[in-house]
């Protein structure tokens, strides 16, 4: 899909810090037939990515980064009314990026495309201390859990949290995501059973549909 | 020299032992607090990292130490590679110098020597020589695709 037009105007909005001509764009994209998943992966992130680059390279302050990400988060918002479907399942799902890990924009997607699958979710944001994580979870016994990590050096705390949940919560399902696991890093999970990496919205989709038809 | 000849020499590099990442884990507080405190020390510190960059100097530093335990335990060689390409990138264009990354790595090893055990800082130090021979060919990577 070739949206370069829409990503170089969202970029602008962004960097101008207008957060009305960046729901603009978005409302146009929408306009234009394209799903959310569509808008998540080819506009939203591709965009924030570019936002990442322009930081590397220092042409881009922190502040204006924050406010591309406060922006985005508030857009997303905008459009719920497009991802809540009026009949929810009983399933229950419960996302959330790991402890330590600020970047949650990706996770609030997650959660979104469980929603637009019919599922309840709790999603409970970035840097999720991991013994709340699972007292939390302990509690409401939700049917998968979806962890997002951006950051390669946080998967020690990962594994810690797949570590505990193997032994206090037997048999959870458990999807997990993020940028922390490319380049291969996330071929430790082979030693877990019930969990599941899915690179992208989707993969993520297609494996809960095909949950929905086993249902 | 291209990333496929990092990558082969990388490659030598070996997954250290529970041991070996434990105690670099538990003194990570301790070795970047005698980093930044030596660092601090240099009187020349605002042309090896540039002006208003002390808090950036630091958080590369805090970043160091989660990274280099991530990759004892979790070895990767592309990670290890593209993670720094992307982190001389990064720093670089946000004012350091390219000897930012000899001092720095050079005051590492010092400091690695005098907090770990022998055995346990001999199992590390090969990552960071290797990093420390490469400086030139990160440099030309971060420089490359800007
Ligand atoms: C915004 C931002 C921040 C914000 C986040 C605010 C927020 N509300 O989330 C703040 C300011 C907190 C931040 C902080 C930092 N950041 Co930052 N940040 C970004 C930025 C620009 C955008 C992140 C984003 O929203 N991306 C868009 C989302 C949609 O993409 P995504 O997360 O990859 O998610 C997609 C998939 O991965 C997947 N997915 C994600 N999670 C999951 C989970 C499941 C279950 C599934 C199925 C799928 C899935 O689905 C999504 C859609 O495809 C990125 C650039 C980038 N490349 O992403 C840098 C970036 C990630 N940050 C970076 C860095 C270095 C940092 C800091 C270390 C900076 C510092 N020195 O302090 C800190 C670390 C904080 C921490 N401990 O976590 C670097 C990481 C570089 C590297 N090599 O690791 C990046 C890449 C910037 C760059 N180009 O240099 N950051």
């Amino acid at each position: 899909m070739n949206q370069e037009t829409e990503k170089q105007a969202l970029l602008r909005a962004l960097l101008k810090g207008s957060r009305e001509n960046a729901s603009q764009v978005i409302k146009q994209f929408i306009d234009q037939d394209h799903t959310i998943i569509d808008l998540y992966e080819y506009l939203i992130k591709e965009t924030m990515y570019e936002i990442g680059y322009l930081w590397e390279t220092g042409k881009i302050s922190v502040a204006t980064e924050h406010l591309a990400s406060a922006i985005v988060e508030n857009l997303m918002n905008e459009i719920y009314h497009l991802i809540a479907t009026p009949e929810k399942k009983e399933d229950l799902a419960v996302i959330c990026s790991i402890e330590n890990e600020q970047h949650q924009i990706g996770s609030k997607m997650v959660s979104d495309v469980y929603e637009m699958n019919n599922w309840n979710t709790r999603y409970l944001g970035a840097n999720t201390p991991k013994n709340d994580l699972i007292h939390f979870v302990k509690s409401i016994n939700p049917k998968m859990l979806a962890l997002s990590m951006s950051l390669f050096f946080h998967l020690p705390e990962l594994e810690s949290t797949l570590q505990t949940i193997k032994k206090e919560l037997p048999g959870l399902l458990i999807i997990i995501g993020g940028q922390g696991l490319k380049h291969g890093s996330q071929d430790f999970l082979k030693n877990y059973q019930n969990v599941f990496y899915k690179p992208d919205l989707f993969s993520l989709d297609s494996f809960l549909k095909t949950q929905n038809q086993h249902d | 020299m291209t990333k496929d000849v990092l990558t082969e020499s990388a490659n030598h590099l070996s997954q250290a032992c529970c041991e070996t990442i434990e105690e670099y884990k538990n003194k990570s507080s301790l070795l970047v607090s005698k980093m930044n405190a030596s660092m601090l020390k240099k009187s020349n510190l605002i042309n090896i990292v540039g002006s208003d960059n002390i808090e950036m100097m630091k958080d590369n530093h805090a970043n160091h130490v989660q990274f280099i335990s991530s990759i004892l335990k979790y070895k990767n060689t592309a990670v290890l590679i593209e993670t720094i390409i992307w982190v001389f990138r990064t720093y670089r264009s946000h004012g350091f110098s390219i000897e930012y990354w000899s001092v720095q790595l050079n005051e590492w090893i010092n400091i690695l020597k005098e907090e770990l055990s022998q055995n346990i800082f001999d199992e590390i130090i090969p990552y960071y020589k290797w990093m420390l021979l490469n400086i030139p060919s990160f440099v030309l990577l971060s420089e490359q695709n800007t």
